[in-house]
């Protein structure tokens, strides 16, 4: 069953056109992976899907439901949840009122205890520095800060903006096996990544962005076994 | 990630963490926060009485005429204490804006001036319009205040953080110059007589005149104690959490589910309400209003009042308020140099203590308390900062 469905949307910035005429849809259940180089336009779709970027035409279906126009707050509830680029956790704010911001537009309190329960399994780390503020954490600890505190919201689709950037690579590992878990927990996963190897190999399908256009798409393992794409985004020959 | 990158007051997180481990291991740390610490650590009744004392000697405030203190001869020391209490009340309402939601707003007086003439124009002989009592203007000249807030909000406030401050700072200029330029609102001839609260003294004297300032300073001190309490309330609401998170970075408020524009033009209409009541009750004290005293450096000095205390705290937005209003009364050789004085105090201030004098760390757990406790106590080791920080705040 179709959760997400983009058609032809095209995004601007100003005269500028970061996304051109683009369509995909995400499954229900799947991990899809968007590669592509630097400013091909990875954030620019993220922005588009979780509503903080309006697309100048095409439309946007969330669950058989049309939300182009639904404002980002309201999307949230809806049950898209989005870790941003440069993971934006609340500087000032500790693990713990993250994580409580994330849950900011539920209405049922009493849930909320499973999803800490969830967010601290799936990352001790964050339950051992709980009073630690956002903004002093390392690189790795705010990536997972900004996955769990994207989790508390009960996310039917959770969108992940370059979850590795600036990671260590036992950290990346780390990460992507943690999303995966996500996944295998009922969680659908779109992400996007300039690191190509690993979102290749976790997702079911993923697609290849240049210049704002989709330009390859297939199962993670065909891009992976495809030789224009090892060449252009693996680093090998 | 943010987009609100323009001019900021906001603590960075170094300096939150520090407050946040302050909290938790009560480390030494100048005589504020350990006041703070001390505070924390008392109980529930000792805190109290210690608030009742506070109250007791800030009404007690215009009566006492402490030589060092006071203002006099130069300035009559009861009317110095009522414009202590006219800049706190506003940079309460300013600190709204600017501590609570981060939002730049360099125009303040405008909202101060509006409310100013809103009591003005409604109670001053010298005013064509409709006349009501005095008091009744207070909630008028806020509702009228209100309604500019959001007036100027709804363009405003979808721009980033520079461009704010930017229109604000016009917005500050324009409503000085429409009271120059309407004939109704008489420019720098003005309102003479502006109504005042009603009541006689014995001896058939009013309780409220100009040259008695005791009584107005009363009055604007239960208001200031009222909104206190109301904003204090705010702070402490999913409203107030919404707030920092949008000061803290409003793209991720956004994607929290904070309905961002809607919290901003709140916190910008409240402060607005603050600033057009304290202005009222300002011109109900002097009795008269023209359009001389509401330019750009004293939307300055309101901001100043703000950061000197502490953006984000709203008993250091007082503290801050009555300092500024009080130290060109103090010392009347320096007045002609206050801002200068204020500049510099500001720029050591800032060097010696980023976040002012009373450092703001609110506190946000709110919505997911008893889901933290449980998940706090479940995971074993000491019960830590948190659960101690829990116990504090209920
Ligand atoms: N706020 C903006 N204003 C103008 N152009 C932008 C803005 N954000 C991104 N762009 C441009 O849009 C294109 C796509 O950017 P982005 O989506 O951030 O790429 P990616 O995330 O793939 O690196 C780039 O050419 C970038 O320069
Ligand atoms: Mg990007």
């Amino acid at each position: 069953m179709t959760l997400l469905e983009l058609k032809n949307v095209s995004v601007r910035y100003g005269r500028i056109e970061a996304i051109h005429d683009m369509s995909f849809s995400v499954e229900k259940g799947e991990i899809v992976s968007l590669i592509g180089a630097n400013g091909a336009g990875k954030s620019t779709t993220m922005k588009t899907i979780s509503g903080l970027l309006n697309p100048s035409s095409g439309t946007i279906h969330f669950d058989g439901e049309d939300i182009t126009g639904l404002k980002a707050h309201l999307r949230v509830m809806r049950g898209i949840s989005q870790a941003p680029e440069g993971r934006g956790v609340f500087p000032g704010m500790t693990v713990l009122e993250n994580l409580d911001m994330g849950a900011f537009g539920r209405k049922d309190r009493s849930g909320m205890k499973a999803d800490f329960d969830r967010v601290f399994s799936l990352f001790p780390r964050l339950a051992e520095r709980r009073s630690q503020v956002g903004g002093t954490m390392s690189g790795g600890e705010q990536q997972m800060l900004a996955i769990g505190r994207a989790l508390m919201s009960q996310p039917r689709l959770l969108l992940l903006d370059e979850p590795s950037m600036g990671l260590a690579p036992q950290f990346i590992k780390q990460i992507f096996s943690i999303i995966t878990e996500i996944n295998e927990q009922g969680t659908t996963v779109l992400l996007v990544e300039q690191n190509a190897n690993q979102a290749l190999a976790r997702a079911h399908r993923a697609f290849v962005l240049e210049t704002g256009s989709i330009t390859h798409s297939g199962t993670g393992r065909e891009l992976l076994a495809n030789p224009a794409i090892k060449e252009a985004y693996l680093g090998v020959g | 990630m943010s987009t609100t990158d323009g001019p900021t007051l906001v603590p960075d997180a170094q300096a939150a963490q520090d407050a946040v481990n302050r909290e938790s291991a009560s480390k030494k740390a100048g005589p504020f926060q350990r006041f703070g610490d001390r505070w924390n650590g008392l109980r529930r009744p000792q805190q109290w009485a210690f608030l009742l004392i506070v109250v007791a000697l800030a009404y007690a405030l215009p009566v006492l005429d402490i030589p060092i203190l006071t203002t006099e001869p130069g300035n009559d020391w009861p009317i110095t204490c009522f414009n202590m209490a006219i800049f706190a009340l506003a940079a309460v309402g300013l600190n709204v804006v600017v501590g609570y939601a981060g939002l730049l707003d360099l125009g303040y007086v405008a909202f101060f001036a509006v409310g100013s003439y809103v009591a003005a124009m409604l109670t001053s002989p010298d005013s064509p319009f409709l006349h009501i009592p005095y008091l009744w203007t207070v909630p008028v000249a806020m509702a009228v205040t209100m309604f500019f807030g959001v007036l100027l909000g709804v363009p405003t406030l979808r721009l980033r953080g520079d461009y704010l401050a930017i229109v604000t700072l016009g917005f500050g200029e324009i409503v000085r110059i429409l009271a120059t330029i309407i004939p109704a609102m008489k420019g720098q001839v003005g309102f003479q007589n502006v109504g005042r609260p009603p009541g006689t003294a014995a001896d058939g004297s009013p309780v409220f005149s100009n040259s008695n300032g005791t009584p107005w300073y009363w009055l604007a001190l239960t208001i200031i104690i009222i909104v206190l309490l109301l904003v204090g309330n705010l702070e402490r609401s999913r409203v107030g959490r919404a707030w920092v998170a949008i000061r803290e970075d409003e793209d991720a408020a956004e994607i929290m589910g904070v309905p961002v524009f809607k919290y901003k033009v709140w916190a910008f209409a409240i402060g607005a309400a603050v600033g057009g009541l304290s202005g009222a009750l300002f011109s109900g004290q002097i009795g008269f209003v023209n359009n001389q005293k509401f330019d750009v450096p004293t939307s300055i000095l309101f901001l100043a009042a703000v950061v000197l205390g502490g953006a984000g705290n709203k008993v250091g937005a007082i503290i801050g308020g009555a300092i500024v209003a009080y130290i060109p009364l103090r010392f009347t050789a320096i007045a002609d140099y206050k801002y200068l004085i204020f500049g510099l105090a500001l720029v050591v201030l800032m060097l010696w203590r980023a976040r002012g004098l009373l450092p703001a760390r609110q506190r946000l757990l709110a919505y997911g308390r008893t889901a933290y406790q449980r998940v706090a106590n479940r995971d074993s080791g000491p019960p830590t900062a948190v659960a101690a920080e829990e116990g504090d705040a209920k």
